[in-house]
């Protein structure tokens, strides 16, 4: 299916976007962030995709992570946060998109 | 946690076994974390949220995938490839690459001496010289100038077309070699 692989070229390019701007929000643990992305068709991720995207992220100081225990009985989670680095590359990251939306929707008008 | 749930774990853990142990330990914490949170807070059985995470080995060379490109200061994958590639290298170009580029070498110069000397020894014969110090013998079998002649540029022809043979053979084993190379690092 060719709009299938077209989509997953698109998900593959923006989920550390997403990841980066749901994180900004506030810290998040993978699952939860995955939750999140399942509302929406074309973001849905699978844990072999999420996971070592969250690691790459900290490899790269964009994230810190840190263990929180957790009040229901549950296992400890690990938690995301954005670092400063994380910041400024996720501010850039807003000023791109926007450039590509308005250059699309400029297209759009032209045509 | 049950028995389908951490067999799942060790699996993944297995596949891991290239990277270093703090990383693993927290690879496999944060999995065995998600597979708690699905049982008791979606209810999920163990199988459902083993269909869920995949295949073990899928899940272990995702996180793998993205470990050895980034990692550039050691990998166990490369090291291996590297050292294969020597070693067949070096085996290569101790026997093969001596002995088809020689054979080569020697078969295209058989190529050109025998018919001169088939030359040679019939000019003798065409002014009623006979050569003593070239001559055509296959065993106790000696030909007449004539003969030998024909035979001599025969087997010559011959002997040059498998010096050629081997010639690109030896090109093309240089060639295959450079692309391999190419190919690991």
């Amino acid at each position: 299916m060719k709009l299938e692989d077209w989509k997953s070229q698109i998900k593959k390019g923006t989920l550390e976007f997403c990841i980066l701007l749901m994180i900004d929000e506030k810290p998040c643990y993978g699952y939860e962030l995955m939750a999140k992305l399942d509302k929406w068709e074309i973001l849905k991720t699978k844990e072999s995709t999420i996971y070592p995207l969250l690691r790459r992220l900290l490899k790269e100081e964009f994230l810190t992570s840190s263990w929180q225990e957790t009040s229901e009985g549950l296992p400890p989670r690990k938690y995301y946060s954005i670092t400063q680095k994380g910041k400024d590359y996720l501010h850039m990251m807003l000023i791109e998109w926007d450039n590509l939306l308005s250059a699309i929707s400029e297209i759009k008008g032209e045509s | 946690m049950d028995k389908v749930m951490n067999h799942y774990l060790d699996q993944v853990d297995k596949y891991l076994k290239s990277m270093p142990t703090g990383e693993r330990v927290d690879i496999v914490k944060e999995i065995k974390s998600e597979m708690l949170e699905l049982e008791k807070l979606q209810g999920l059985s163990s199988e459902q949220i083993i269909e869920r995470l995949g295949n073990p080995k899928e899940l272990a060379k995702a996180y793998l995938g993205d470990y050895i490109s980034k990692n550039t200061t050691f990998s166990w994958k490369k090291f291996c490839s590297i050292v294969g590639f020597y070693s067949l290298v070096g085996m290569g170009s101790l026997f093969i690459l001596p002995i088809i580029s020689v054979l080569s070498v020697g078969f295209i110069f058989i190529g050109i001496i025998s018919p001169l000397s088939g030359v040679i020894k019939f000019i003798g014969f065409l002014f009623g010289f006979d050569l003593p110090f070239v001559m055509f013998q296959i065993g106790s079998f000696t030909a007449p100038p004539s003969l030998a002649l024909l035979l001599s540029v025969l087997l010559g022809g011959l002997f040059f077309l498998a010096g050629k043979g081997l010639w690109k053979l030896t090109i093309k084993y240089i060639h295959i070699i450079s692309q391999a190379k190419k190919k690991i690092f």
